[in-house]
This record gives C-alpha cells, structure tokens and sequence, in this order.
C-alpha cells in the first residue's frame, strides 16, 4: 500500500514508548492515520454477510465470539489514543443506528488512507478536513435522493431490512424466525404519541441456555428471569393480579442505630410474636387487594423477604418473585399495566396489573422463567426468550437480534430505505465524482479522493465473499454510471446484481451516519498535529 | 503489512488470524475429541483422572471426563460446553457429540483449506444437518409402543453396555426401568406425564458386590434418629417436615437481655426453652410420629420426643426433604405461625407412609419411608468395592436414567450400535449428489464425519474398522434403493462378534430425541468455532504505572 514510507517509521513510534515524545506534526499525523488504519483492518474481514466472526479471549480467560463491530473493538483493549478514537466512533454508531459499526470503521479507515495519500501531494490538512466536510454533506443529498419511502405497515419490507442485517451473523439460517420477531417486537412498542422514535427497552430479550436457536419465541406478554420463591406457594396461577411492590417484608429495621431491651421473660415470646403479627399484617394488606403474584423489587440494605412472611404468603396461597432489579421496575409497570408500590398503604386493587395465567416453566436444566400470558391494559412492551445450544451463541444471538431491534428503529426513526449490498456507497462515489468535477483546486482531488474511499466498502464485501474484488468493483462502478444506481454486490449469486429484487435493504439512517460520522471522526483525526 | 498493522494495532495482547487461527481451532477441537474417543462404546475403556488435590475419578462418561480437564484453549472450552450441555438436554451420549463436532471441524478445514468459503461449508452443514434430522424422525425411528416394556429395558441396557455395570446390565436395567416408572407424576392441570428422574434417591454405600444394589419403593433417607432412645421402627408414620430448628429460641439481633435480678435470669432460660417447647408439643398433639427437620434438634428436646414415642431425625437435606414432603403428602413448613398471628400446626400438614424404619446397610444407617401415601417414591442404592466405582456407577445409573426418561417422555427410539449414523451417511451422500451448488462438498463431508461413530466404535472393540464400516453402509444402501429390504435400515454393528446385524432384534436402542439433539448441537458448535477467523487474546490486566501514554 502507499504509505510505505511512513509505515516504518510509524510502527515504531506506534508501540507505546515514542508517542508521548514531541514529534513533528507530520510524522504524528501519519502515526495516527496509521494507528487508526490498523483497526480498520481488525474488523475488516467481518464486513458484510460472508464475514467472518472473531473470537476474543479477555484477560481473565473470557471467550466472546462475535461478528459485531463495535464489540469487536470493544473487546480488544487498544492502547494507541487515535485508535480509540475509532473504537469511540464505533460505539457512537452503535448507539445512533445500532447497526452498521464495522462499516462505519471501514470507512473512516478508508477515509484515512485517502488523507494520507492527499498529505503526501502536499495539501493541507485543513483543506483535506474541510473538503471532506462539504463532500460527506454532498454525499447525504444524494444518499437522500436515491432512497425509497416506506410505509411502516409494510411489514413485508420490515421483514426484508431485518432480515439484512442479520445475514452477517451467525444466527443468519434463523433469520426467518428472528427477523419477524424483531419486526413484531419494535411494532409493539412503538409510541403512538411519539412515532418518530422507538424505546428498545421496552423490549426485554431474555436469555436462556438450552435448545437451539430455532426454539426462539417471542412472548405475548411478559417474561421474569426469577425463580418463584417455593415454600408450598404455587407456581401456575390463572387470573392472576400483579403487585409490584418497593417496599421489603421483612422485620422492620430504623435507620439508627437501635436496640431493644427486654428485662423479662414474658417479653420475649412478645417480642416474637410482635414480629410475627407486624409481617403478618403487610401480608394480610397484600391479599385484602386481590393480589395473587407478588413481585419484590430487589433491596440491598434488608432482605426483601423473610422466611417468615414467604411462609405466609404461601399460605395464603400468593406467588412470590424476588430480586427484580431496580433498572426492570419500569419495564415491568408499562408492560403488566401495574403501578409500582412503595408503601403497603397504597396496596390497593387499582394499582395491580391482571393476567389470565402466570406460570413458572424450566427452560432445561436448572433454568426457570415465569411467564405471564393474556395481559390485560398490558402497556407498550414485550418480551423475546433467547435459546441457544451454548453460551457463546446465545451471546452472539443476542447482540445479532440487538441489531435487527435497532435496524427497525432507524427506520421508524428515518423512513427511507436504501438498497445494500454497497449500492448506496458505490452510487455516492459516482456522483461525488461527477461533482467534482465542478470543483476547482485542492478540493477537486479531495473530493474524488472521497469518492474512492467509498469503494472500499463493496471492494471489502467481494473480498470477504471471495469474488475477485477488482472485477466485482469496477462492474459495479460501470452499472452505476449507467444509471442502474440500485445494483451492488450480490455476494451469493457472485455477481452485480439489482439489489433491491434480490431484497437486500438497509434504512437510510445506517448509512447517512456511518458517512457522516466516519468523516467527522477523519477531520478530528487530521486536524491534530502534535500528540502530548 | 500484517506484521506492521499487527504492531501499530497496539493491543495489550496476541492476535492470530486467518487460516492459522482456524487450523489452531481445529486442532484444539480434535485434541479434544480424541481425549474421549477411546471411551466411546460397549468396548470403549475408562480413564483415571486425577485432580490437584489427589482425588481419583475413574470414569467412561464425556461430560465428567471432559469437566475434570482444565481446558485452556477457548475453542476446546465450546467442546467441553457442548458436552456439558448434551449432558443437560438429554443425559446421555455425551462422548459421540464431541466426536462428531470435532469430525465435523476437521473434515471442515479440509474444505477450507481446499479453498471454500466458509461461509458455504457453514450452509450445507446447516442443510445436511436439517435433512438427516428430518430422514431420522420419519425412516429411522420408531415407537415405544412397538416393542413395550422390553424396549425400555433393552434402552437402558444400551446405555449401560459402555459402562462399569455394563456385565450387570440385565439386573440394573430392570432396576432403572422400574425406579423410573415409580415416580411417573401426571400434571393434574395440563395432563403432561413427566418423569422427573431427580425423585429417584440414588444412594451409595460401601461394601459387597454390584449386583446386590437395592431397589427400595419408597425414599431411603441418608440419616439417622437423633438418638438412641427413639424407636427404629415406626408402622402407619404421621410424617412432620419441618424446615427450621428445634432449638432454644435466640432472640433477633438488636434484641438484648437485660437483666437485674438474678432470680429473672432463671426464668429467661426457660422461657428460652419454653418457646420451643410449646412448639414441639403442637407438632406432637397433632399426631406426628416422625419428624424430620433440616435444622437441629436440642438434646433437651429430644427427651420430649423419646417421651411420646416419636422419631425425630436431625439434618435432613432440604431437597431430600422436599422429595419426601411429595412423596407423602405432607407440608415442608418453614414456620409454624398462622394466619391469625399465632403458632399453630395442623395436622393436615402431617405426610403419611407404611412405615418409617432405620435400617443398617454396611457400615451406615439409613432411614427408610416406605409404602408413602401421595406418590409412589423410589431410591437405589448402589454397592460397590469402593468410592470410585461406586461413583461411576452412580453416574452410568444416572446416565440410564435419563435415557429412559427420554424414551418414555418422547415415545421413540432408534436403533443403536451405528445403524442411524450408517443410515445418515448413506442417504446424506445420495441427497448430495442432487446439489448443483458448492454445498454439496459441505453435504458429502458431513455425511462422511458421522461415519465416525461407527469406525470409532469398531475400532475400540479392535475389529477392522474399514471392513465393517462398508458392510454396513452397503447394508443400508440397499434398504434405501429397495423398498423390499427396508428392514435391513436397522442393521448396526455387533462389536462382540465383530459383524453387522439387525440392532433392532438384538434390542439395541436408544432414544432418538438424544441422537437428534445430539446431531443439532454438534452442528452448532461445530459452526461456531468454523466462523472464527481471528483470535485476540489479551494479556492479564495488570496494575497500570500510569506513566504510559496518559490515555
């Protein structure tokens, strides 16, 4: 590659000894691009549906495989301060589309390459920066212009987009089962009042060892990754009332200090029996409201519940869950339509959710889940069980269905569609091309130099396919150039191909930030010259 | 460039990628594998573990011998996982699903290195995978009903033919059988039969041969009366479970005595007493005889139950008494407090069993509930010459368990010994050739890697491998090209003799829910180590000087 002259010099001063010397603004600029290149190539041969997977083993003996950029490079504990810049840039996009984190990477590192063979002509960085900057804003306009509106209730094309996304992943022979589901599951969370965003937490993906993947269900109703706490207490319960409440039933405690003295015999069996009648009394509270499940917010400083009041309210014929985390609370209240209880005086029948059946199933081994079905005012959220034969599946399943979730909401987020395949990357380097021939000075070469960058990305998806990238780059430029600006790379027939007949489609949010914010990390990445 | 990027990437660890990691992968995978191999079949040996303590396993069971091993190498830990996770789902066949993923990996790289993509040996694995699941339910099983009780013996007899007890298999397949049978629980909501084989007690004891391990319909409890004076034997027994301590009452914490009379000291002490007393004296008006507690008895409490002529037994095992509370009907109460806010126990709480008695096996007690009244119970108890045979018994009974557990849940079978993997092989091969793409390399490989089972299992029974292996599989190709000798589909090796027979007469079997899982999970985890192509391990965060880099 070009910067062979910089690289030797480069990769010394990249190990970790020389980069906190002063050096000269120029070698620092291309130890940075080269630094921030080198993690490009990490994840470049993850890319597209024919990548491959990485496995990473973490210090402390702990496997992930995973073909997820951003955890990729959030695995891999890299130490040079520009290449965590791009691991940052990951994560960004991981936050904002959620899909498209090795893209985003490729690209900015492509990107990098580009600046660097421009340094070497002798233009300046900020010119190289800001020409950049207009030709990523020239780049969303046409981006723009080649996307196709849809129609959310077109769950066919949602199917498709979901489907696209989890191509690349491990779990793709269970896109026909998963992408539905995402579909499904984004479409019943989705806020009328609010309906250019989508809460994915509301969608609560519980993971479970155990069968494989095809086992897969999204529930109608909840999921509550919690034992029933047993004591003779019952574990199916039909027409169910829901508690969810904050508060802890055990002895009570003050928040001083405190000790009680007793001086004679008597008093001791009242002291037990004060006791048994105070939990006695929030457990008769709880049953005067017609509540039959009862589930307990985890507590650190008391038990949430004692021994003595399970003991009750098996009695009483009440179902009890405990430890449900804090952050759940919520997700629990929107989905059961139950208001969430901080004191035993508000126990009253209003504030429980109801449910036709609640029931503790296994999930093979030692595994249980309780399982609410037939929700009634159930509140915008579901809930997704995860099989998977071994942990690292399961994993890997999770971040994949992750993906698709995210996926659906840039399109409810952005409602166009953009076909894959690197067709939109090819068709803006075409057209950025073209436009820059309107350019005058520096800023033409800059803005073809762009335009070549973008290639890499269907360049990256031949090779990864093992077509011949050359062939497979320059038939798909030639398809662009007359025009045929849906075509790319069809990495299973081996050939260009219309994309959007073979239903392969991406939002158009995933590709307009990955350019967006490619370029921007890029120029922050040039305009340093001096590392301290 | 690699190398250079590879120093520029400057990462706190290594990074292998490529052909090499999967190769690497590959080899650690079949490492693995051929740990067990030997241990695979009806001649298949044992192997004597022996851990950083000193303590001696000996063992023919996959999952335990690969649990005992401290795999390092991240692939090799998806193949241990995957044991462990076929011992989960279906209990047996532990050993032929590693060896199968490794096969799958090995004749994978093959392809790879052959120059096909991974991604497509990955998609006609998935297919071959989908396709012989699919040829198995419909031609190569069939249900229990067929042969009856007998298949499920000849099931478990299958099983234990590898193992320890393999020479006592007509005694303790009976025994398994019959165990399992004894804690059928029929779900009064759904109508769903299940067999929840974790009922079954199985005990161990020391001394005297194999073939004298017991049976006993009932629960043998692995306790003894708290002490000398109570009855050993107890007939129509009014069982109490109690899970709480029969103690001198303690107060709660921040609850403190204060005393300034000397005269009130005396008095605090009984009432101390007097707490728990008035407590046993409620589960005796009740009509208790036996009572059991997870917690312990005070001596002073156990004159209280020698008075009425009560058993008491201390220290129960929780889950051992919740099996109990089943099995006889009774309530494991954790308090005695009611709902009117005081102490009280009924006698409905009270589980109820023929007989209760204390009976010495070798050197211990144990402590039998028979003829309970709820649902039948069942435990074994196993004899043996000593503690590592007795433990490996204990898994090669629990490993038989679970197979007829499986039969009898699923309802079908497959015949054992090779047949089904012969039978895969042959038509997987046929399916192949109909695949115009480049899956059909992936299709034929995998079709050839299930030959493993029945070359590994000839040659640990020392008989020419090669020869049986195409006598069988011309076996099945003639069941599958003529209808008219369909019957010859159950042909499997007979390693005794070293020749092919019908393994459906000889009543080999084994459940086909394990060879399908077995099959599904191979492929899986076989799939995840192929799609690696880049290894990163990092070194063990150490405390940072912080003078580097500042970032």
């Amino acid at each position: 590659m070009a910067p062979a002259a910089a690289a030797p010099s480069a990769a010394k001063s990249g190990k970790d000894t020389n980069f906190k010397d002063k050096e000269k603004s120029g070698s620092v600029r291309s130890s940075n691009i080269v630094a921030a290149k080198a993690v490009a190539d990490a994840v470049r041969t993850s890319l597209g549906p024919r990548g491959m997977d990485k496995m990473i083993q973490s210090g402390n003996g702990d496997v992930t495989i995973t073909n997820d950029g951003a955890t990729i490079l959030n695995q891999m504990s890299v130490i040079h301060p520009t290449a965590k810049m791009l691991v940052e840039l990951s994560k960004a996009q991981d936050i904002e589309a959620g899909d498209g984190t090795t893209t985003v990477v490729v690209i900015a590192g492509a990107l990098l390459d580009a600046a660097q063979k421009l340094l070497v002509k002798g233009i300046h960085p900020t010119a190289i920066s800001e020409s950049f900057q207009r030709a990523a804003a020239q780049a969303e306009i046409i981006l723009q212009n080649m996307a196709t509106p849809i129609d959310l209730a077109n769950d066919e094309q949602l199917v498709k987009l979901a489907t696209t996304s989890l191509n690349s992943k491990v779990v793709s022979q269970h896109s026909w089962l998963l992408a539905p589901m995402a579909v499904n599951a984004v479409k019943k969370v989705l806020d009328e009042s609010r309906p250019d965003n989508v809460d994915l937490k509301a969608i609560k993906i519980i993971k479970k060892m155990g069968d494989t993947v095809e086992e897969s269900e999204m529930i109608d109703g909840a999921l509550i990754d919690q034992k029933t706490m047993g004591r003779g207490g019952p574990t199916r319960v039909e027409k169910a009332k829901i508690a969810l409440i904050q508060f802890q039933l055990s002895a009570p405690k003050t928040d001083m200090e405190n000790q009680v003295i007793i001086s004679d015999y008597a008093q001791m069996d009242r002291a037990l029996k004060e006791e048994r009648q105070y939990l006695l009394d929030l457990c008769k509270q709880i049953k005067k409201s017609g509540c039959n499940v009862l589930l307990i917010q985890k507590s650190i400083l008391r038990d949430a519940v004692s021994e003595l009041s399970l003991h009750f309210l098996a009695k009483m014929k009440i179902m009890v869950v405990k430890d449900i985390e804090r952050d759940d609370i919520e997700f629990y209240s929107n989905i059961l339509g139950c208001r969430p209880i901080a004191s035993v005086d508000h126990m009253v029948a209003e504030s429980l959710g109801s449910a036709d059946l609640v029931e503790e199933i296994s999930t093979g081994g030692d595994g249980k889940v309780i399982k609410v079905t037939g929700i009634q005012s159930s509140g915008p959220a579901v809930s997704i069980l995860l099989r998977g034969s071994n942990k690292l599946v399961l994993e890997e399943a999770d971040r994949s269905l992750h993906d698709a979730l995210c996926v659906i909401r840039c399109l409810v987020k952005k409602r166009f569609l953009l076909p894959g395949g690197g067709a939109p990357e090819m068709e803006v380097a075409c057209k950025l091309r073209e436009k820059a021939n309107e350019r005058g000075g520096a800023e033409q070469y800059c803005w073809r130099a762009f335009a070549d960058a973008l290639e890499l990305v269907p360049y990256t998806l031949a090779e990864n396919a093992g077509l011949s990238p050359i062939h497979t780059v320059t038939e798909l430029r030639s398809q662009h150039a007359n025009g045929h600006s849906n075509y790319g790379v069809n990495v299973r027939k081996g050939f260009v191909t219309d994309m959007k007949e073979e239903n392969v489609v991406q939002p158009l949010l995933v590709s307009h930030n990955a350019i967006k914010q490619a370029s921007e990390c890029v120029r922050s990445i040039l305009k340093i010259d001096d590392i301290v | 460039m690699a190398a250079a990027a590879e120093s520029i990437l400057a990462l706190t660890g290594k990074r292998t990628t490529g052909q090499s990691i999967r190769s690497q992968n590959v080899t650690a995978a079949v490492a693995i594998a051929n740990i067990v191999k030997s241990s695979l079949g009806p001649v298949g040996l044992d192997k004597m573990l022996v851990d950083d303590v000193g303590d001696v396993i000996i063992t023919n069971d996959g999952a335990t011998i690969l649990k005992q091993l401290e795999v390092e190498h991240p692939a090799g830990k998806v193949l241990v996982e995957l044991a462990q996770l076929q011992d989960e789902e279906v209990g047996d066949g532990t050993t032929s699903v590693v060896i199968v993923a490794a096969e799958l990996l090995k004749l994978a790289d093959e392809l790879v290195k052959n120059k096909l993509h991974p991604t497509t040996v990955i998609n006609g694995f998935r297919l071959a995978c989908k396709e012989s699941v699919k040829y198995l339910n419909e031609n190569l099983s069939f249900p229990v009903e067929e042969l009856g009780r007998q298949s499920l013996i000849n099931a478990a007899k299958t099983s234990m033919s590898s193992k320890i007890i393999g020479p006592d298999m007509d005694f303790f397949s009976e025994m398994v059988v019959e165990a399992t049978e004894l804690v059928k629980v029929t779900d009064s909501a759904t109508g769903k039969i299940t067999y929840p084989i974790k009922a079954i007690n199985v005990l161990k004891a020391h001394g005297k041969s194999a073939r004298e391990s017991q049976l006993i319909k009932g629960y043998a409890l692995n306790c003894t009366v708290a002490c000398q004076g109570m009855p050993l034997q107890i007939k129509d027994a009014k069982i109490a479970c109690l899970d709480f301590s029969l103690q001198k009452a303690k107060m709660h914490l921040g609850i403190s005595v204060v005393v300034d009379d000397p005269v009130k000291l005396e008095a605090i002490r009984r009432e101390e007493f007097d707490i728990v007393k008035r407590r046993i004296e409620k589960i005796l008006a009740a009509g208790a005889n036996v009572v059991l507690t997870s917690g312990g008895i005070d001596d002073l409490c156990l004159k209280m139950f020698t008075e009425a002529g009560a058993m008491g037994v201390r220290r129960c095992k929780k889950s051992d008494l919740k099996r109990i509370a089943k099995a006889t009907g009774a309530t494991l109460t954790s308090s005695l407090a009611n709902l009117e806010g005081e102490e009280t126990f009924d006698a409905s709480q009270l589980g109820h069993a023929e007989e209760v008695v204390q009976q010495r096996i070798s050197d211990d007690e144990l402590i039998l509930i028979r003829g309970t009244k709820a649902r039948t119970a069942s435990s074994i108890i196993l004899r043996g010459a000593n503690d590592t045979m007795l433990d490996e018994m204990e898994r090669s009974v629990h490993d038989s368990l679970c197979v007829v557990r499986r039969v009898l849940e699923s309802g079908r079978l497959v015949a054992g010994g090779g047949a089904v993997e012969a039978a895969l092989n042959v038509y997987l091969e046929s399916f192949a050739t109909t695949l115009s793409s480049r899956e059909q390399l992936a299709v034929a490989e995998f079709a050839q890697a299930l030959l493993v089972i029945p070359k590994t299992l000839s040659a640990n029974a020392a008989r020419d491998s090669t020869d049986l292996v195409a006598k069988l599989r011309a076996f099945h190709h003639k069941a599958q090209q003529n209808s008219k000798l369909s019957h010859l589909k159950w042909a499997g090796l007979d390693l005794e003799n070293g020749e092919v027979r019908d393994n459906k007469e000889a009543g080999i079997f084994e459940p086909s829910m394990s060879k399908v899982k077995s099959i599904k999970f191979a492929t899986e985890a076989a799939i995840t180590i192929l799609r690696i192509d880049d290894l990163i391990k990092l070194d063990k965060e150490e405390p940072r000087g912080g003078d580097q880099c500042g970032a």
